[in-house]
């Protein structure tokens, strides 16, 4: 029989598909801890302590050691500079027990800076100064709304209004980021500011639940921060995300990439990262992929130790696919609080009752069944000639609940150990799931090349959803091929040496006459001028009447010239040129030759009218 | 019947040989060797193949061309077709006959390759 293994069940959570928008950047553990570390870095100046000190706040942790933080502040404020004081005023707050003492001129300072005249940035450090040394302020109303809503990277002003413009101005990316065009500091800032001042005045931000995840997307995709501002501003926006009155994004992820424990692990937080100990966590439905059937209704997850545990495998799913509606409720201001998850579900197989044998062709009854036991490989060797077939039968089941599985690659490989020659067949199963694999020697002999020998039998099995990939050493097979040539060790192609080098081939040029012919018949071509010589002078052409006048001479040279001139236009020049040189020396060869045989008109007409 | 031909032929040369002016005999040789010319080029190109055959072509044209402006040139110059050619003067057709050769060796020499 076949071997039963210990089924246990792997649930993968393969990816976070939402079909209302859910978070697809945010914090792990790990990221809070780096972002931490920034913020943790010693001081260079004021600024940077009131960064540090008041990011690590907001993140719930209070600075290394605080004395000296407060020390720092106190040495290095400038009482002069609102901004100054506005930050040893934000940072000395954050620090339990410390406390700066101003002067009265400093006071007088800082009220005198929440004017018409100031900068809303000024206004802000001044209004914010006071507050957090405790120092009463002018006009509270007006002024704090100023306050809470400026940060230096936004020329906000005034009321609830402005929140709404600020909102417009955001960037919308391919609906998954929602930012300003100034970059992450100024959006990061202005979640912040935002929500303080909804907090503050107890009306919801105008931000919808899909522009408040986007704004997430944006704010934790950068998992490094270059400058410590921007490092303040993360934090900001991360406490203001999980401690506003209206809003609470929350992050469903997988625990870990593989667990081997029973059931399906979520992690389910706000934005930093900490578990939402009071949120009820419930599978709406989980429906298997393949088959459209509901495995789980409304089942509550468990919380244990910040993880929400669901006992999936008390169902006993069978392998495969399974899509689970995840909602998480217990608090009105949960946002993206609806998941779809894709879950795996992977399986053990076990290979039953696997029976090897040959048959002959004639009678269809095998005559040496063997079964072999997994992983153990079968003690004879098995041999088929021409007049066999080899025959292998087996089945595959899932080892916790024996039902019958096709997975997607089930090969019977054939290795020849002595010329490294492999043969991969696949193996089909029929309508009972239960897999034949046939081999009719004499068919398969050119996948063989004909060469007999010893093969080692293998079967391969794998799937997506198996746990433990089958690589099994079955038996040997000795195969007997008719017509078997000497056998040659097969050379493993090897596709990466040279190939032999190409020449190339010039056009060849035409064949031509021999040299001789084409001389013969350059010289009868000719000939004719000489017999045009004879024949003229037979005729008592002369040429006595050569009157030497300047336009006759200069005729002749003209027309030599164009002669001249064709011939080397054959050798060396172009159409252009030749029509230039011609138009010269035809200009002046006509008008050379129209006044000599002008005159030899006149010579004519004065000889026959005499 | 091969008789009368010959008869017929001896006369004409006859005729010929007395009738016509040196002039018009001058032209008539100049012709018989661009004729022989043009009959060598075409007796080569049918034995040894038309590999050039641009080369040909422009050898055969020239040849072809040559003949057809000289015969023009003859017809012009005759006296006898005086009475066609009023306002053609011999000079004038020699003239022409210059003109249109130094065309017809421009396109040759551009074809001969």
């Amino acid at each position: 029989m076949a071997l039963l293994r210990l089924v246990s069940l792997l649930v993968f959570v393969l990816a976070l598909e939402a079909q209302a928008l859910t978070p697809s950047h945010y914090l792990v553990a790990s990221d809070v801890d780096r972002l931490q570390a920034v913020l943790s870095q010693p001081f260079t100046d004021l600024k940077s302590a009131y960064f540090s000190v008041v990011g690590l706040s907001k993140l719930g942790v209070s600075v290394a050691d605080s004395n000296d933080a407060c020390s720092f502040i106190k040495a290095n404020v400038d009482s002069s500079s609102i901004e100054a004081l506005f930050y040893a005023a934000e940072a000395s707050q954050a620090i339990s027990s410390c406390e700066i003492h101003v002067s009265n001129e400093t006071r007088d300072s800082l009220h005198a800076a929440v004017s018409e005249d100031s900068t809303v940035s000024q206004i802000h450090q001044a209004v914010s100064a006071l507050s957090s040394l405790g120092l009463p302020l002018a006009s509270q109303e007006v002024v704090i709304n100023l306050a809470l809503l400026g940060a230096s990277a936004l020329k906000a002003y005034l009321s609830i209004t402005c929140t709404f413009d600020l909102a417009a101005r955001l960037d919308d990316l391919g609906g998954v980021y929602l930012q300003f065009e100034e970059g992450l500091e100024a959006t990061a800032l202005f979640v912040s500011a935002a929500y303080a001042l909804s907090d503050h005045v107890d009306m919801e931000p105008p931000l919808k639940e899909d522009q408040v995840i986007q704004l997430v997307n944006s704010i934790f995709s950068k998992k490094s921060w270059d400058s410590l501002s921007e490092a303040f501003s993360v934090a900001s926006a991360a406490a203001a995300l999980s401690n506003n009155r209206f809003h609470k994004p929350v992050v469903v992820s997988a625990v870990g990439p593989s667990g081997t424990q029973e059931g399906g692990d979520l992690h389910v937080t706000d934005v930093l990262c900490q578990p939402l100990s009071s949120a009820n966590v419930l599978v709406e439905s989980a429906t298997s992929v393949a088959s459209k059937a509901a495995i789980l209704s409304q089942t509550p997850f468990t919380l244990r130790d910040g993880i929400f545990e669901l006992n999936f495998m008390a169902s006993k799913p069978a392998s495969g696919y399974y899509q689970f509606s995840v909602a998480v409720t217990g608090d009105s201001r949960l946002v993206a609080n609806h998941v779809e998850l894709k879950v795996k579900v992977s399986t053990k197989v076990a290979i039953n009752n696997m029976d090897l044998s040959v048959v002959d062709k004639d009678q269809s009854i095998g005559t040496k069944t063997t079964r072999v036991e997994y992983p153990n490989k079968g003690k004879a060797s098995f041999i088929a000639d021409s007049h066999q077939n080899f025959a292998m039968t087996f089945q595959l089941v899932d080892e916790t609940t024996g039902v019958e599985l096709t997975p997607h690659q089930t090969f019977v490989r054939l290795h020849n150990q002595k010329t490294g020659q492999e043969v991969v067949f696949v193996a089909e199963p029929d309508s009972k799931n239960l897999y034949k694999f046939e081999l009719d020697t004499a068919e398969r002999k050119t996948e063989f090349d004909s060469i007999s020998g010893t093969y080692a039998l293998y079967l391969m099995v794998g799937d997506a959803t198996l746990e433990n990939p089958v690589l099994w050493n079955v038996a040997d097979v000795v195969l007997k091929f008719p017509d078997e040539e000497a056998p040659s060790t097969v050379q493993s192609k090897n596709l990466y040496v040279p190939k032999p080098e190409i020449q190339h081939l010039f056009r060849e040029p035409e064949k031509r006459p021999p040299t001789v012919l084409s001389n013969t018949f350059t010289a009868l071509v000719l000939s004719p001028f000489l017999l045009l010589l004879i024949l003229w002078f037979k005729l008592g052409a002369n040429i006595s009447n050569f009157s030497f006048s300047p336009s006759s001479v200069l005729f002749h040279v003209g027309h030599a010239a164009m002669l001249g001139l064709m011939y080397v236009y054959w050798t060396h020049l172009n159409m252009f040129q030749t029509l230039k040189y011609l138009a010269i020396i035809g200009s002046l060869t006509f008008l050379a030759g129209n006044r000599m045989l002008a005159q030899k008109a006149v010579k004519r007409y004065s000889l026959h009218h005499l | 019947m091969s008789l009368s031909v010959i008869a017929v032929i001896s006369r004409f040369l006859e005729e010929y040989r007395s009738s016509t002016s040196n002039k018009l005999k001058v032209i008539d040789a100049y012709l018989l060797y661009i004729l022989l010319t043009g009959a060598f080029q075409f007796l080569y190109c049918l034995l040894v193949g038309t590999f050039p055959f641009n080369s040909f072509l422009s050898g055969f044209i020239s040849s072809v061309g040559s003949f057809i402006l000289a015969v023009c040139l003859r017809i012009q110059i005759n006296p006898q077709n005086k009475g066609d050619f009023l306002s053609v003067s011999p000079e004038r057709a020699f003239a022409d006959f210059l003109f249109a050769h130094t065309v017809l060796h421009l396109v040759v020499v551009n074809f001969i390759g």
